[in-house]
């Protein structure tokens, strides 16, 4: 009966009805697009649960916020498909204690899904308009521990070095020298390759000692491109 | 019925200067458009907008009586209507609420409204040009070998107006400059009566035109254009803007632009901030900062150092030179001859003037000699022999989404490797550096044009001629003119050990050897790789689901890899909303076939309910007009890509060809308005450009050829004895085929124009598809065919 009382005031309030199904198409995006594909880190599959992604979406495109693919946030950068978000945040084997450095904070959504998990998020956007709505949503929805910088990535941030992982999501023709010191011994840097809104390559980049080696990881496996197969 | 008027000879001028607007506009909107989307983008909106003539044709047709009754006034209005629409479309496309984006298409349906609106927009000032012109054929019908003179020769001198303009002013400045002339077309066939009322119009529209040129828009950048891109980087902003025929050039400085493709990790060193050159807000290249006395420079720690890293290179070739960036390597390494070869003339003189302080005037250096001519060109002309031959950097950074699927490439065909191989001194490289792609393209295209290259030279261990070395993002290959001594292979180790780079191609190289820093998830790469190498090299090319056999310069498209038939294959794998940006600008052609073959379809159909279907007449009309329509285009796309290779200028053999066959098809057309009983000879004229159009097919491109090292004034003379018999031809059944029907079938005169207008639209995106298909010789055999069509309509009139 409380139920009832208390699920029909919420109908009246207009939350239910919209709230419950993002719920359901996230819980779907989560089983269907990053379950099915192998991802399996316990941690990552709560946070991605748990992190409203309708909110980091411009309001236009709220109907395909838990579509299996980028969307346009503006200023010709986009908020990264939930896959490679989840692929991502597994493949750096994030802690608890973990201190986590983020290039390219965009809508703010892969920080959050960071700070979910980690102790720590810094994330740097180079983009002024990006960087501080990113900071009023992700302070609006309760993060405390991202913080938030506008200004170049290249430089890292020297301060808070030097991190378990880095993000970067923004990816440009070099992996800039500041970042690969600022990175731990034994730490990982993950860094998506590729049109945004095709399928992109990510590049796991290790380091252990001063021997810094590359791997690239496909995050759709398919079988090489022969008819025959 | 057929009205027996003659036309002032204002009207012949007015129609000429009319046409100079149309062609003129057309070209700067295709730069414009090219601008804030792309060039494929700008060529799909303008291909529906030309249907403005076909739709033009339909709308006489069907409101013939009505349009013919009022064409005193009408004629005059249409024209500044067609200047005030001139002047306002590129504002009005430009507001926010209207303004698309071709990159979002596919990911917000709201943009197909934008996409529909652009359409309009741009269609009208066609759309009402195209009306004025019609109307004057129809009501001075019996004189249009003079009209149709005077409307071809005015399409020729607007495309060198557009030049003249775009030389001298930013792009949005220029519709509203053009759009004055389409009111001065109407000013000059105003009659008595009409004055009063067009009057109006005409200070209206000057009103609105000197706004425009005083005001002109702001050009909003798509956001996922690298110039836009670079803008949103910190304190960045543009420093220079220059246009000309090339494209407008840029030039941005921010303290967060840097330049250092596929950087070895094991570069420690700051990197500089570069400035960025774009063209047409495309990335066209860096500036790097360099001074004399540098010792380190962030290039020699990409793969692209590698033909330094085994020898010494005194002379060096730089093809398309750019921004200089290899030749500031070769000089940093030592060359003492060094020779930059760069189409670009705008380039070239914003390097040696405007950018000279920042890299120790480089382009003036003394080891450094610059040509301005395009590669190609150049190593056809060219007799000297080469250390090291390097070519542009292929690719971008994560991709383009194929947006430049259809650029003809002619520096990477397997013709050009021939020419750099027989321009390698003995132990001289060939050095390409390549981005890897995913899935892997480009790389595996190199690599096939360079073994079928040494195949044909007779070489069967091509093995032992090519080095490749791939960082975490980029190879290079290096192909030498002798096999690569166990020196070399081991100063290629050294090389990869010091940067953490791997070999991928080196004689006597373990398969652990190549992902030794850089793994890549499955070795698949490396298969591909071993069967280009091997006799396997057919089966991969038939078996793998994107082309990579090599480009020709029958086929110069080395960016286009689509296979329509695996498309099912990509769909399968990558998911239906990946396929549009593996290649867009393919898909965007193919697209816009389909788009104004629909429409052409339905505004050829439409006036047969007004003008009644009459059997084999409307067969036979459709048949004619349609045959002269594909045919005119397909030559005039052949001839512009064929002339670019012997001019070494892209522009300038569009604007000659272009100019040189409107011009000589005007001839024609005015030349048969003299020849009295001038359809008794039509089918000896058809079959004679048949015939020199099949010449052409055969015998053109080997005649090229041969005269390529000719001076450029026997070039010119040679280019024009080429062209002017079969344009001179060409422009005479047109007038013939309109004669015709105002003398038996008045009310088909303007269906048959505007047949031969949609078609003409249609055409371009054909002989695209064939070219890429099946090669640029086919087009011109195909557009040999399309001539037999009016032939044998003629044929069947006469009987």
């Amino acid at each position: 009966m409380l139920g009832l009382i208390l699920g029909l005031t919420m109908i009246f309030a207009g939350v239910l009805p919209e709230e419950s199904s993002f719920i359901s198409q996230r819980q779907a995006m989560v089983k269907n697009q990053i379950e099915a594909r192998g991802i399996s880190d316990r941690a990552t599959l709560q946070s991605i649960s748990s992190v409203s992604r309708h909110l980091f979406v411009p309001g236009k495109l709220l109907d395909s916020a838990y579509d299996d693919r980028p969307l346009p946030i503006g200023y010709g950068q986009t908020i990264s498909q939930p896959y490679i978000v989840a692929y991502m945040t597994e493949i750096i084997n994030p802690g608890t204690d973990s201190r986590v450095l983020e290039i390219g904070t965009g809508s703010g959504y892969q920080a959050a899904v960071l700070a979910e998990i980690v102790k720590d998020v810094y994330t740097i956007e180079i983009i002024s308009e990006l960087g501080n709505s990113a900071a009023a949503r992700l302070k609006d929805l309760g993060y405390k521990n991202v913080n938030v910088r506008i200004s170049d990535g290249y430089y890292g941030w020297e301060e808070h070095s030097p991190f378990d992982a880095i993000i970067v999501t923004a990816a440009s023709e070099y992996i800039p020298p500041p970042l690969i010191d600022q990175l731990k011994d034994g730490g990982r840097m993950v860094i998506p390759v590729g049109s945004p809104f095709m399928i992109q390559t990510l590049m796991l980049v290790e380091k252990k000692g001063d021997k810094i080696k590359t791997t690239s990881l496909m995050p759709v496996r398919f079988v090489p491109f022969r008819r025959s197969n | 019925m057929k009205q027996n008027v003659s036309a002032p000879k204002r009207f012949c001028f007015s129609i000429g200067l009319l046409s100079v607007s149309i062609i003129a506009f057309e070209l700067v909107l295709m730069q414009i458009l090219s601008i804030v989307q792309w060039y494929h983008f700008a060529y799909m909106v303008i291909s529906v907008a030309l249907l403005g003539f076909g739709a033009a044709g339909t709308f006489l047709s069907v409101f013939r009586k009505r349009f013919l009754d009022k064409a005193e006034i009408l004629i005059p209005l249409l024209m500044i209507l067609c200047g005030i629409a001139m002047a306002a479309v590129i504002r009005t496309a430009q507001a926010p609420y209207f303004r698309f984006d071709c990159y979002l298409l596919f990911s917000d349906a709201s943009q197909m409204w934008q996409l529909v609106f652009t359409y309009l927009l741009f269609f009208f000032p066609f759309f009402l040009g195209a009306l004025a012109i019609g109307l004057i054929f129809l009501k001075f019908v019996n004189e249009i070998g003079k009209l149709y003179f005077a409307n071809l020769a005015g399409s020729g001198a607007g495309g060198v107006a557009a030049l003249g303009l775009i030389s001298f002013f930013l792009p949005q400045e220029i519709p509203a400059i053009i759009s004055v002339v389409p009111v001065v077309s109407g000013i000059m066939v105003l009659s008595r009566k009409s004055m009063g009322l067009v009057f109006a119009f005409v200070s209206i529209s000057l009103i609105l035109i000197i706004y425009s040129i005083m005001n002109p828009p702001n050009l909003a950048v798509s956001e996922f254009k690298a110039l836009s891109r670079a803008l949103n980087l910190t304190d960045a902003e543009i420093d220079f803007e220059k246009n000309s025929p090339h494209g407008l050039m840029q030039i941005v400085s921010s303290s967060a632009l840097r330049y250092a493709p596929g950087l070895s990790l094991t570069y420690r060193e700051d990197l500089p901030a570069v400035k960025g050159v774009f063209q047409n807000g495309d990335w066209l290249g860096p500036v790097i900062s360099w001074k004399s006395g540098d010792k380190a420079f962030v290039m020699d720690y990409t793969t692209g150092a590698l033909p330094y890293a085994i020898n010494k290179r005194a002379r060096v070739l730089v093809l398309n030179a750019g921004t200089g960036t290899d030749l500031l390597q070769a000089i940093s390494q030592g060359a003492t001859s060094i020779t930059g070869v760069e189409p670009n003339s705008a380039v070239l003189s914003l390097m040696k003037n405007e950018l000279s302080h920042m890299t120790d005037s480089m382009f003036d250096h003394p080891s450094v000699s610059v040509r301005n001519i395009e590669s190609r060109t150049f190593l056809a002309m060219d007799t000297s022999t080469y250390d090291l031959i390097t070519l542009p950097i292929v690719g971008y950074f994560g991709g383009t989404s194929g947006l430049y699927a259809l650029q003809e490439q002619y520096l990477f065909t397997r013709n050009a490797f021939r020419k750099m191989w027989l321009r390698l001194s003995e132990e001289g490289v060939i050095s390409v550096t390549c981005w890897m792609d995913y899935p892997v393209r480009k790389p595996l295209r190199i690599l096939s044009t360079i073994v079928e290259m040494l195949e044909e030279q007779g070489i069967q261990n091509p093995v032992d001629f090519i080095g490749a070395v791939r960082s975490w993002g980029t190879i290079t290959f290096i192909l030498k003119k002798t096999p690569l001594s166990n020196t070399e292979a081991e100063l290629v180790r050294e090389f990869c050990n010091r940067m953490s780079f791997d070999p991928a191609i080196l004689r006597g190289l373990n398969q652990e050897e190549r992902a030794w820093f850089n793994k890549l998830e499955d070795d698949n790469f490396f298969t591909y790789i071993d069967e280009l190498l091997s006799s396997e090299r057919k089966k991969l090319y038939s078996e793998y689901d994107f082309n990579i056999e090599p480009a020709t310069d029958n086929r110069p498209y080395f960016s286009q890899f689509y296979k329509w038939q695996s498309l099912p294959n990509l769909a399968k794998h990558f998911g239906n909303h990946a396929i549009p940006f593996f290649e867009m600008g393919y898909l965007i052609v193919v697209l816009t076939f389909f788009q104004i073959l629909i429409v052409a379809g339905v505004l050829i159909i439409v006036p047969l309910f007004f003008i009644g279907w009459e059997g084999g007449h409307i067969l036979r009309t459709v048949f004619y007009f349609s045959g002269i329509g594909i045919g005119y285009m397909f030559v005039e796309i052949v001839l512009i890509q064929m002339f670019i290779l012997y001019f070494g200028n892209p522009i300038y053999a569009a604007a000659a060809v272009i100019t040189s066959m409107l011009v000589c098809s005007g001839i024609g057309s005015y030349v048969s308005s003299k020849i009295k009983r001038l359809w008794d000879y039509l089918s000896i004229i058809l079959l004679s450009i048949i015939v020199l159009l099949f010449f052409y097919a055969v015998l053109l491109s080997p005649m090229l050829n041969k005269s390529i090292a000719m001076p450029l004034p026997a070039k010119i003379l040679f280019a024009v004895i080429l062209i002017a018999p079969v344009s001179f031809l060409m422009g005479i059944p047109f007038p013939a085929g309109i004669s015709y029907l105002a003398e038996h079938s008045y009310k088909q005169v303007p269906w048959a124009w505007g047949i031969n207008g949609c078609l003409s639209v249609i055409s371009t995106a054909v002989a695209t598809i064939v070219a890429v298909e099946l090669g640029f010789v086919w087009v011109m055999v195909f557009a040999a065919l399309a001539y037999s069509l009016p032939l044998m309509s003629e044929i069947e009139m006469r009987s």
